[in-house]
């Protein structure tokens, strides 16, 4: 993916790290989470792996202020996150659902904007320069029914990116899509992240997505979930989907993750 | 856009042909008939041509659906603007539901007297009636619809930080509007019977007080002429609220191999009913 048109220079002044201090999540008694720390620095990609069930999304949600967590905090910076913040723009695995079907495309992506008080003609400038960023030029006009749904992901992307987030917390992005289409989804984020110096969590079922897109990989398991391991990716900053996943140590990153998957939880 | 007046003929001719055969069958069969209270189809049609050009149905006709414009027009603000609160507020749709279902179950025909009486004659008491029953079905499907907005919407629009009158105008009542729309179209159909039965009483204009005051004075054929306009006008009213419809929900008829089930699974929380 090629990138023309950087939306904007990287400006590491602005950016801020997300902490988790201690955070406890449980439903109805059930514990989910348990006694959670991590920290994502700016500019740093994070995957989040884990059993089905672990708590990866109920996870998210407290990064993303949706969900208040039971205790413990979820910091961006200094401040404290209660309600969804401005820094933090978030892609959901259901794509469909999370466009508004009586929108184009770029309306989808400026609507956030004018949430923001952005005067309209630069929001739909800027929807367009997000959308030709994201490599769907010129179809801003399309309504998200008409596009598929990796165009569909892409515009959720880009939608993030015109809100001017700077940490993405993505939930399965890239599930529901083929595996081709899945890759070039891939090659893009890694592509954004470089442009843009933004902070990535990323929660996938996928390992090998995982390892591929992140500095850092979070394996999450038990009931209730803690972080049973943390591994630190060391693949470089120029990726690409052949010679990256052919590399020796990919593979050593693959299965000490899947190893820890796959162990029962008791232990 | 250039096709759209083609469109709109070539649907009405597809939604017309089965009427225009009954029509044909009428007047084919009342056409030796020599009672007094089924006249001959093309007798009750040339006294209806006839009071067009010559006498005052026009204007007893544009004084009825002026009536039924105002009345439809309180009916839907009012019914979408309390739908929109009532339908966000889960307390405060606890506190007025069971309210509003006893008052939806009252037919509106029926307080029709008791509004005339109170509110005299002249065309107040007329649109009131109308706003009245029409307001029902609009307030309850909107508060459904609104309450349909899907989570996903809802948490898309809480990330992204939407305000509350935004999300509103652009989130809620769009989502709402499949089902709005068709509270609307039940709203017309109980409007336009009001329409005419409100006229009944303490009227002396409008196509209602023409049918009654024809009936009184025993002419048949008048009584049947106003009867034959109101029914072509429900018919020519609701056809265009359809293509009204079907333009304005382009994104959800249009969304692919869903629309069919997700129009099935649009209903109305009120009938037909009068
Ligand atoms: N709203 C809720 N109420 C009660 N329990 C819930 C709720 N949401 C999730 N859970 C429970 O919390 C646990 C974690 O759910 P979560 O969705 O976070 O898992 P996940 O790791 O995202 O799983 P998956 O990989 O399948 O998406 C599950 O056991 C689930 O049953
Ligand atoms: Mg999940």
């Amino acid at each position: 993916m090629n990138i023309m048109t950087p939306v904007k220079p990287p400006m590491p002044a602005r950016a801020k790290s997300l902490s988790v201090e201690g955070l406890s999540k449980s439903y109805c008694n059930i514990n989910v989470l348990s006694d959670l720390n991590l920290r994502v620095e700016p500019g740093e990609v994070i995957s989040i792996v884990g059993p089905s069930g672990a708590g990866k999304t109920t996870l998210l949600r407290c990064l993303s202020g949706l969900m208040p967590p039971t205790s413990g905090g979820v910091k961006v910076g200094d401040e404290q996150v209660r309600e969804p913040v401005a820094e933090i723009g978030l892609v959901f695995q259901d794509y469909r659902g999370s466009m508004l079907p009586w929108m184009r495309a770029v309306e989808n992506v400026a609507f956030p904007l004018q949430g923001k008080g952005v005067p309209k003609a630069e929001r739909l400038a800027r929807a367009h320069a997000c959308l030709a960023d994201v490599g769907l030029p010129g179809v801003g006009e399309r309504y998200p029914w008409q596009m598929s749904g990796g165009m569909q992901q892409r515009v959720a992307i880009a939608r993030a990116i015109a809100y001017d987030a700077h940490i993405l917390l993505m939930d399965e992005p890239f599930g529901s899509l083929d595996a081709q289409t899945r890759f070039d989804l891939e090659d893009l984020v890694l592509s954004l992240r470089k442009q843009l110096a933004i902070s990535i969590v990323v929660v996938t079922h996928d390992i090998d997505e995982a390892v591929y897109l992140a500095d850092r990989v979070i394996v999450l398991s038990g009931h209730p979930a803690t972080v049973i391991d943390n591994v630190d990716i060391e693949l470089g900053a120029n990726r690409d989907q052949i010679t990256t996943k052919a590399d020796p140590r990919f593979a050593q990153y693959r299965s000490r993750i899947l190893e820890q998957i796959r162990r029962p939880p008791a232990a | 856009m250039r096709y759209v007046f083609v469109d709109i003929f070539i649907d009405l001719l597809r939604s017309i042909w089965l009427p225009a055969c009954l029509v044909l069958l009428w007047l084919y069969a009342s056409s030796g008939s020599t009672s007094i209270y089924f006249p001959p189809l093309a007798d009750i049609v040339a006294t209806l041509v006839g009071e067009i050009v010559h006498g005052d149905l026009v204007r007893h006709l544009l004084l009825s659906l002026s009536n039924l414009a105002v009345g439809m027009a309180f009916a839907i603000v009012f019914g979408v603007a309390c739908g929109l609160v009532i339908g966000r507020a889960e307390t405060w749709r606890r506190i007025w539901s069971p309210t509003l279902n006893f008052l939806r179950a009252v037919p509106p025909a029926a307080i029709v007297p008791i509004i005339i009486i109170a509110l005299g004659v002249g065309a107040a008491p007329k649109i009131f009636v109308i706003a009245l029953g029409s307001f029902w079905p609009i307030l309850l499907n909107t508060i459904d619809g609104v309450r349909g907005t899907s989570t996903a919407l809802i948490e898309t629009a809480r990330a992204y930080r939407i305000p509350s009158f935004l999300f509103i105008f652009r989130v809620a009542l769009p989502a709402a509007l499949p089902q709005i729309m068709a509270g609307i179209r039940v709203a017309l159909a109980v409007g336009l019977v009001l329409m005419v039965i409100s006229e009944f009483f303490g009227a002396e204009a409008g196509i209602g007080f023409y049918i009654t005051d024809a009936s009184t004075r025993f002419a048949i054929q008048e009584t049947w002429a106003g009867t034959l306009l109101v029914g072509a006008m429900g018919y020519v009213l609701s056809s265009l609220f359809l293509q009204l419809e079907r333009r304005l929900l382009f994104w959800y008829f249009q969304e692919d191999g869903q629309a069919a089930t997700k129009r099935k699974g649009r209903r109305n929380k009120v009938g037909g009913g009068q």
